[in-house]
């Protein structure tokens, strides 16, 4: 009975060594590993600077996994004390009181203040007017493509002002059947078939998603603008066959393919340069997403939460202080995660350097005037997901545009109040 | 004797609190929570029967409990008969039978997560064996996961390797029918087939039974953990069973009340099921062999 | 006389192999080509046909997924909760199964009765409680809400496979040892647990099996990266990048290896028919 006795000590000392203790601030991302390289620069020179401090990473690699872990974090009353959260999804947790609102420690702050920040970001983040978490940056949906696949077809690079007809028969151009087997395998387009993918070439119609942003109760994808704009986006694939199929973007995403040079232009936000930095095979670079009857874009951001069960307020606003700061926004610049929501820091030679891929980073800031969010709401996630599950349909041709519209604004009807 | 019942009882304690504190008290708090809101995060409030209501009024809850109505129903038949047939094929010992009894068991020991990323590698439409193997014989493959009308398909079949345990349960079943049942019939002139369905079926009936019950059971959770890992509900609802929707409200929305209402109803259609199936089996099942 | 018995074998032997080797193959041929892939070069072209033994054979792939994760760390969690878990599940259910092996017919029926019943519950419809119960304890990213079960003997069936081979002890055995004066703890210990050894043994292997596979606790109840165990790691590896097969095919096999070798091993004990005296139908849990 003995050794099972000091066995049953020994994992007892090990489960409680876990209770957080002061000083201890746990900070939860999510991203690849050279994302998480920029947040762990981010912690280690944080500590630096406050030795009495110990910033913990947890890495969840998955986006999805992410907000599921979320969510079981704040129901078992364990989050981290640090949490990055998507502007789309942190209304939900807001609602429940679990995020300690980061407005009246910005205010008392002498570090930053909110004339630093862009307001495009900060906005979308004042939940029943307190500003609930604060953004580490503003990303618009640009186009990444291959600089060599472009000089292999012989095409011209992007324009700034390329409309949604170039955009096509660009793509055109480079979806190739290499082998000759009969099917393609090089794409031109790769996107996610999301509503949040969808929503900027919507609004460059003049329609919009939802009757009212402010305070929306229903889809309106059915109105001719939205309608015109989803056929546009269901096209790429259904008529124009230039992005991958359901069979095709199930056996290797279009990210991957992206990566692997087989793809030659892909939808993504700041998110994926610092993997892209990686890439060693071909040059690549980013273009403005193509214009239609209007301009507009889709913001991105990411913004620092405080957990309300946090133990050790002082220490964990004192680092995401110095995130927000020109020295942290710096760092993750540096990295390529992030187009700083701090004006100074978004317009240095942090972000813009030219010699490092993207050179074109200005396309970012370029944007930023037309940039528009979708709505702030607690039932948003659970919105985008059911209008996913549609337009996944629809844009692997399982089901007309009309379909689509019809059971999205539908199905979504109960998620919004009446 | 007084010491040695105290003595019997307090050996059968560990098991006895364990069993409370695992499996009933959480039975009886499901059981309350389907008529309570409770988020987790604040007190629980009373909701009567509106949980239900919700449940049932959800187009979704429908989809997820045909899916698995489907899933069980196609699973566990062609499961059990899996079972017995490799229990019938591998009854008697002879040399490497040993060897082939292992052989049929072994993916039943592969854990979940491997087990799951590795269908997901063999039904890769593309690059997966399973269609290079098919396409080696000139068969075209199917996009298995991916396509909506096949995805459930798929996993129910990659569900009919994992069988050992009813091929055990069988193989036990078979070795308790006396051989001399056997030898009277034969003497009577009976043909093999004759005595499969009048000695060994309906000897080995109880257990079978059991295997039923144990395997719809069984088949729900293997179900969720592919499903989960796999196609996370996909394509469009193809593969979305009761136990993924019950835990997207509980642990995705903090839903608990109406993730445990769903739950007492798939613990109702199962204790039907079973109650169903042992009526209609009861001729067979009158002799208990447990 | 001899040619016709050796023609008959012959005859027999086509008539038996054939079959059972197919059955097998079906079985295995699966995870013939999992541990094939798991040696393929990492960023090549997918295969256009199968390939049963990739060039060049690149051991280097086990090395690598040591280094994308930390699963040193990670085996050596999933190590700790299997060497906890599964000695105190061999004492809780050789401990229940003794407790209703010594008892009257009445007791017995009925905690047979229980047994079976508690193996129809599904464990997946109680999470969601169990969840809330462990939250309430505090012990959330914790090692105990994984090693739990094992207060219950883990599953039932463990309970009754014990008991099976303890009601095959005879009684008079246990009248003697009671004679001279053992306790109830001292016949467990002298005279049941020596005769139940395959029962043991196969209690140890399914119960190391159902803690090392364990998926949705550490998923539910773990949250810091040093008290992972291996399935998480698998489906980290799988996040992090879910189109480099051969790597994903390796962790596969590298958590698989493992219980596959001890189930190889003690398999002999599984079959019904196999261990004298005790009849242990082990059903996998």
């Amino acid at each position: 009975m003995k050794p099972l006795r000091s066995v049953l000590c020994a994992s007892a000392a090990l489960a409680f060594a876990s209770l957080a203790e002061a000083g201890e601030v746990s900070f939860m991302v999510f991203g690849d590993p050279a994302e998480k390289a920029a947040y762990q620069e981010l912690a280690t020179s944080f500590m630096a600077k406050r030795p009495d401090i110990e910033v913990k990473i947890t890495h969840i690699p998955g986006q999805s996994d992410y907000r599921k872990r979320l969510a079981t974090d704040f129901a078992a009353g364990a989050p981290a004390d640090v949490t990055l959260i998507n502007y789309r999804r942190y209304a939900g947790f807001a609602a429940k009181n679990v995020l300690e609102p980061l407005g009246p420690y910005f205010e008392k702050s002498t570090v930053i203040k909110a004339t630093d920040f862009y307001e495009e970001a900060i906005l979308p983040y004042m939940w029943k007017g307190t500003l609930t978490c604060l953004p580490q940056n503003l990303s618009s949906l640009v186009v990444y493509y291959n600089k060599n696949l472009f000089d292999e077809a012989k095409l011209a690079y992007p324009s700034d002002d390329w409309t949604w007809d170039d955009f096509v028969s660009t793509a055109k151009a480079l979806t190739k059947d290499i082998d000759g087997d009969g099917a393609t395998d090089q794409f031109g387009i790769g996107t996610e078939a999301s509503v949040f993918r969808l929503a900027p070439t919507v609004w460059q119609n003049g329609g919009d998603i939802v009757d009212d942003p402010a305070k929306p109760t229903r889809l309106t994808l059915d109105t001719p603008a939205a309608k015109e704009a989803l056929q546009w986006f269901v096209d790429l694939q259904v008529k124009h066959k230039v992005m991958p199929d359901r069979v095709n973007e199930a056996s290797e995403d279009s990210d991957s393919r992206f990566q692997n040079g087989r793809l030659a232009m892909f939808l993504n936000s700041r998110r994926g340069v610092p993997a892209y930095r990686e890439i060693t095979g071909f040059g690549w670079d980013v273009a403005p997403l193509p214009q239609g009857k209007q301009k507009a874009g889709i913001l991105h951001a990411d913004a620092f939460c405080m957990s309300a069960s946090t133990k050790d307020k002082p220490s964990t606003w004192a680092f995401i202080e110095y995130a927000m700061s020109a020295d942290g926004q710096t760092i993750l610049a540096k990295s390529g995660r992030t187009v700083p929501s701090m004006k100074s820091v978004a317009n240095s030679k942090a972000f813009l350097d030219p010699s490092v891929a993207p050179s074109r980073s200005n396309v970012f800031l370029d944007g930023i005037g037309d940039i528009r969010a979708v709505p702030v709401m607690e039932t948003w996630v659970d919105i985008e997901s059911v209008i996913g599950k549609e337009l996944e349909r629809g844009v692997f041709g399982e089901a007309t545009v009309d379909e689509v519209i019809e059971a999205a604004t539908k199905r979504t009807l109960d998620y919004f109040p009446k | 004797m007084g010491q040695s019942a105290t003595m019997r009882w307090l050996l059968l304690a560990p098991f006895a609190i364990g069993t409370l504190f695992l499996i009933v008290l959480p039975a009886l708090m499901t059981f309350a929570l389907a008529f309570f809101e409770y988020d987790a995060l604040s007190p629980p409030a009373w909701r009567g029967l509106a949980n239900f209501s919700e449940a049932f009024h959800d187009p979704v809850f429908y989809t997820a409990a045909w899916n698995s109505l489907i899933f069980v129903g196609f699973a566990v038949p062609l499961r059990i008969l899996g079972a017995m047939a490799l229990a019938l094929l591998l009854e008697r010992r002879r040399q490497g039978t040993s060897a082939y009894r292992a052989a049929v068991f072994l993916p039943t020991v592969v854990p979940d997560v491997a087990y799951a990323l590795i269908w997901l590698w063999i039904f890769n439409p593309l690059y997966g064996p399973l269609n290079l193997m098919l396409a080696a014989f000139g068969i075209k493959g199917a996009a298995w996961l991916v396509n909506p009308d096949t995805a459930l398909g798929a996993l129910i079949f990659m569900s009919l390797f994992q069988i050992g345990e009813g091929f055990v349960l069988t193989l036990a079943a078979l070795r308790q029918i006396p051989t001399d049942y056997y030898e009277a019939a034969r003497i009577d002139g009976a043909t093999p087939e004759r005595c499969f369905w009048h000695i060994t079926l309906p000897l080995i009936a109880p257990w079978l039974f059991l295997l039923f019950a144990r395997d719809v059971v069984i088949t729900l959770q293997s179900s969720f953990t592919a499903a989960y890992l796999m196609t996370g509900g996909g394509p469009y609802y193809a593969t979305f069973l009761m136990p993924i929707m019950i835990y997207e409200e509980a642990f995705d929305r903090f839903r608990f009340g109406l993730a445990s209402a769903m739950m007492l109803t798939v613990f109702a259609a199962v204790a039907v099921t079973l109650y169903a199936v042992q009526k209609m089996m009861r001729h067979w099942l009158h002799e208990d062999h447990v | 006389m001899k040619t016709m018995s050796e023609k008959a074998a012959f005859w027999s032997f086509i008539r038996y192999h054939p079959w059972r080797l197919l059955a097998a193959l079906l079985f295995t041929v699966p995870l013939v080509w999992v541990v094939g892939f798991s040696l393929r070069q990492p960023g090549l072209p997918p295969p256009r046909s199968i390939e049963w033994i990739p060039d060049p054979i690149v051991w280097g792939n086990y090395a690598r997924i040591f280094d994308i994760v930390p699963l040193a760390t990670f085996l050596g969690n999933s190590l700790m909760v299997a060497a906890i878990a599964v000695p105190v599940t061999l004492l809780t259910a050789s401990f229940a199964g003794f407790a209703m092996a010594r008892s009257d017919l009445k007791f017995r029926q009925r905690m047979v009765l229980v047994c079976v019943l508690l193996m129809l519950v599904p464990v997946t419809a109680l999470w969601l409680a169990r969840f809330i119960l462990f939250v309430n304890l505090g012990v959330i990213d914790t090692i105990w809400p994984l090693v739990a079960p094992a207060i219950m003997g883990s599953s039932p069936l463990f309970v009754l496979l014990y008991y099976w081979s303890f009601r095959r002890i005879p009684n008079e055995q246990f009248d003697a040892a009671h004679l001279d004066g053992a306790s109830a703890l001292g016949l467990w210990h002298h005279v049941a647990m020596p005769q139940a050894r395959a029962a043991t043994v196969t209690v140890t292997v399914l119960a190391f099996i159902f803690y090392w596979s364990d998926f949705f606790s550490p998923l539910l109840y773990l949250k810091s990266e040093e008290r992972y165990t291996l399935p998480v790691a698998l489906q980290i590896m799988q996040q992090m990048d879910k189109t480099n097969w051969p790597l994903l095919m390796a962790g596969a096999t590298f958590m698989t290896a493992p219980v596959v070798v001890m189930f190889l091993l003690v398999q002999r004990h599984f079959w019904p028919d196999e261990s004298k005296g005790e009849k242990t139908s082990a059903v996998a849990g």
